[in-house]
């Protein structure tokens, strides 16, 4: 570490730093940190309540009989939807990707606008499905109809969760469409032709040279996809509600827990309680990105 | 953790050096185009449905939901306009964004600039938390604790200190195109009597432009949109953001799908519009942002 500060003084250094630290370490650490300390109480909503330590009451709540029903249901809605947006979002960005990074006419267009709904948030994305997903004489309701059939879409409780996974596919899909683009750069052509030249067919460079040499690109995506689905649920907000059951996830169940004062679920505006389930969420993340990172770097390390 | 921003831009033209290239004779990739052609249909269909839904009149829409429309009905826009009060939420967005994004990029210059350079002890240590900010738990509960206990609660400055934090991976980003700044101009600016500050401001910041402004764009995309915290945190429905604005006029206006139609059109329009400008920034800022 070359240590050598040229300036006359260090004050300055200092003092702006200091600031900007503290402001990232009073509105961004504390209310992280805050989190494990709340989880341990039962802080309510309203102000001025007692606050008791309680332990890990709240923990026990949440896997008791009497909760179960209800983390059970938000634990596997925010698995199945992290799960599945994850690969489908892999799986339909790298063929994306790789006919985009053919040179095509107007390839730069597509490009943008598959990454549009990044732009356009999950306020707009989730009105303008819920529109198509309009249940009387949308898009979608029109071509079921062909066929004789009708769906109540986002009140269908076993079509709610593949709807909203298909709307986040939708809205996500760009950036890891871009993720790879890059990645394919450091696909040099050259090893494209000699494998074709050795008479390799279309599907076997894809599978022994692109992807291979994707491995980073792959890494970086699912890391990053599997990370966001778990937490997000701004988009599910949106969609169907805070109080649908059928795609409660963690994150909203927090919101719920917290601030909705929902019918149907017992202990609502319970921070505490709110609290630890951010935590068991928190926790939730933390083991599927390791063991996600573990399994994709032994992957890479053998291809 | 290095991060490099200055990325090669993703159309980069193949080597014409290569023989076999020039002998191939090219076939228009047919399939390709129709691959394209339905990605693009995918992509702006939802749009071009929701532009059409918007120019129906209600008892259109009823009568035939997904026909073309027939007869534009433009006022549509001026009545969601004014019932909405979309105005004023434009205005708290526009704020919200400005003062959050400007906020959050200063505080990643201020933060990356002298742990890059190691002008700060535990230069280490400060980088290890420019990591650490990313991973942490879901703090809804005690940001609305914090404000609340601050007097900060339903005031617009505290949902802005709360969404300038947010400065994600800016200080990674920014930390990785200061290294290559050369630490031969802070030291012959020193030479010259120029301040720290004034360095930092006068000198790096024009220099670190790119990646200033690929951090202010990639907060400010992410305030514009944000949704949940503005519930949480602001009571007042003059202080609501765009988002939540629209949220809530989806509440009132729910059966009146033209009009909702209209309102989700005036929040995407500018933002559509915008986005052909800052859309180089954007990509080459995720890319950067993956690479750290």
């Amino acid at each position: 570490m070359a240590d050598t500060f040229p300036f006359p003084k260090r004050t300055p250094v200092r003092v702006t730093f200091g600031i900007a630290m503290l402001l990232l370490g009073v509105f961004g650490f504390v209310p992280a940190v805050g989190v494990l300390v709340a989880s341990l109480t039962d802080l309510r909503g309203l102000p001025g309540l007692p606050i008791n330590f309680i332990g890990i009451q709240n923990y026990i709540d949440f896997f008791s009989p009497a909760k179960w029903a209800d983390s059970a249901n938000a634990l596997t809605n925010t698995i199945i939807f992290a799960f599945a947006s994850t690969v489908i979002q892999i799986v339909v960005a790298l063929a994306i990707a790789v006919l985009l990074n053919r040179k095509l006419k107007g390839r730069n267009f597509y490009r943008a606008v598959v990454f549009m709904p990044t732009i356009l948030g999950v306020t707009v994305t989730g009105l303008v499905w819920s529109l198509i997903f309009n249940v009387s004489g949308g898009p979608a309701a029109s071509v079921l109809s062909l066929f004789g059939a009708h769906s109540a879409f986002f009140g269908d409780p076993h079509l709610a969760l593949a709807l909203v996974i298909l709307v986040q596919v939708w809205m996500v899909l760009g950036v890891s469409v871009i993720i790879f683009l890059s990645g394919l750069q450091a696909v040099p052509e050259d090893l494209q032709e000699a494998a074709e030249i050795d008479g390799a067919s279309a599907w076997q460079r894809f599978r022994n040279v692109t992807v291979p040499l994707l491995a980073p690109s792959i890494t970086a995506n699912v890391l990053l996809g599997i990370v966001n689905a778990l937490q997000s649920y701004q988009l599910i907000y949106v969609l169907s509600g805070p109080n649908n059951r059928s795609t409660q996830v963690l994150s909203l169940l927090v919101y719920v827990q917290g601030f909705g004062g929902a019918s149907g679920t017992t202990l609502s505006q319970s921070q505490g309680y709110a609290a630890a389930v951010s935590m068991v969420q928190f926790v939730l993340v933390g083991i599927v990105s390791i063991i996600a990172l573990i399994i994709l770097r032994r992957r890479e390390a053998k291809l | 953790m290095t991060t490099t921003t200055r990325e090669r831009p993703v159309t980069t033209s193949a080597p014409v050096t290569n023989l076999t290239r020039g002998r191939r004779t090219r076939r228009i990739p047919i399939g390709a185009y129709i691959c394209a052609f339905i990605l693009l249909v995918v992509f702006l269909f939802p749009l071009l449905y929701l532009l059409n839904t918007a120019l129906k009149s209600q008892a259109e829409f009823v009568a035939d939901p997904v026909g073309i429309v027939s007869d534009p009905h433009w006022s549509n826009f001026a009545t969601a306009w004014n019932k909405g009060n979309f105005g004023a939420y434009i205005l708290n967005s526009v704020l919200y964004t400005a003062a959050g994004a400007a906020l959050g990029t200063v505080m990643t210059l201020l933060l990356a600039f002298p742990v890059a350079r190691g002008y700060i002890r535990g230069a280490k240590f400060w980088s290890v938390i420019f990591v650490l900010v990313l991973f942490l738990p879901n703090a809804l509960i005690t940001q609305f604790q914090l404000l609340l206990r601050l007097g900060l609660y339903d005031t617009q400055l505290g949902y802005i200190l709360l969404v300038g934090v947010g400065v994600g991976v800016g200080p990674l980003l920014l930390s990785g195109f200061v290294k290559s700044i050369p630490r031969e101009l802070d030291e012959a600016a020193a030479m010259d009597g120029v301040g720290y500050w004034r360095y930092l401001f006068g000198f790096i910041f024009p220099l670190a432009r790119p990646a200033l402004v690929t951090v202010f764009i990639l907060q400010a995309v992410w305030i514009w949109n944000e949704i949940i915290l503005a519930t949480v945190l602001l009571a007042d429905p003059t202080k609501f953001p765009v988002t939540v604005g629209l949220y809530a006029f989806k509440g009132t206006y729910g059966n009146q799908w033209p009009l909702l139609a209209a309102a989700t059109f005036i929040v995407a329009a500018p933002l559509i519009v915008g986005y052909i400008f800052i859309q180089r920034y954007l990509v080459n800022g995720v890319v950067g942002a993956i690479k750290g």
